[in-house]
């Protein structure tokens, strides 16, 4: 069995919910503008699978890029729920929804981390 | 480039400000959806309008909104037979504005209505660093 990087896959969870609340916003803020499109992320699972080509670190002072900075765009979503007439496909409803989601998410990530975090004082503090 | 979560803060602080200017021309429009002209026939009060457009702050990375434009109504004005009217006139008839109490009352329900989901999203966004903060404060 290979390493487990929790607190990676944690930490990189929580980027990608922060950035998906980020384009929630964007998408709630614009609910009344003419023409725009309502946006989301890509899902978390496919860019954990996805093996995308890594800038290679030949020294300490490179600066690491994890897969959720560079993949994690917002891309057009095809799937709204309606378009209004001006061409805004932003459904108020559907992104209320998202962000309970992210909500929900996210706190079960910080219970996940504090979780670690006791494991990990267990055995220092035998 | 600011953190995620502050850039949701900016995003949705961006709305609110949008929506509450529109409500400030809504409640314009309400105030004076009888406000004809003085001089006998002249134009009385034109509604105004407002459009929102998508701004992108580069430095923030983030998708804000903003007030693209306040303009007029071009529809045309309602007339009353009043030849009594100081604004009459030489037929005796007075232009009023061309302000629908029904539209209003339907953009302020929307107005309403983005301002929530704003407000709603600025909650969830202290929530989630409401949480973070906990797990230092726990541990």
């Amino acid at each position: 069995m290979g390493p487990l990087y929790l607190f990676e896959l944690a930490s990189s969870q929580a980027r990608w919910l922060e950035l998906r609340q980020s384009t929630i916003a964007a998408n709630v803020a614009n609910a009344n503008t003419p023409g725009f499109k309502a946006r989301d992320v890509e899902p978390f699972n496919k860019i954990l699978d996805a093996a995308p080509v890594r800038l290679a670190l030949t020294s300490p002072a490179h600066i690491q890029l994890s897969a959720v900075d560079s993949d994690t765009r917002a891309t057009t979503k095809k799937d709204s729920w309606d378009v209004v007439h001006s061409g805004n496909s932003v459904s108020l409803e559907q992104e209320m929804t998202k962000g309970g989601e992210v909500n929900r998410d996210y706190s079960m990530n910080a219970a996940i981390v504090r979780s670690f975090h006791r494991m990990l004082l267990s055995g220092v503090k035998v | 480039m600011l953190d995620s979560l502050q850039a949701s803060l900016a995003i949705a602080t961006s709305g609110l400000e949008a929506q509450s200017t529109r409500m400030r021309i809504v409640s314009e429009n309400l105030a004076n959806a009888n406000a004809t002209g003085r001089a006998p026939g002249s134009d009385p009060y034109q509604r105004k309008t407002v459009t929102f457009d998508g701004e992108m702050d580069r430095a923030a990375g983030a998708q804000l909104v903003k007030i693209k434009d306040v303009g007029v109504d071009h529809t045309p004005f309602r007339v009353e037979y009043d030849p009594g009217h100081p604004a009459a006139d030489k037929t005796g008839y007075v232009k009023l504005p061309n302000v629908n109490m029904m539209i209003e009352m339907a953009d302020m329900r929307e107005v309403n209505r983005s301002y929530e989901a704003n407000l709603q999203v600025v909650k969830q966004v202290r929530s989630m660093v409401g949480m973070t903060i906990d797990l230092l404060r726990g541990a």
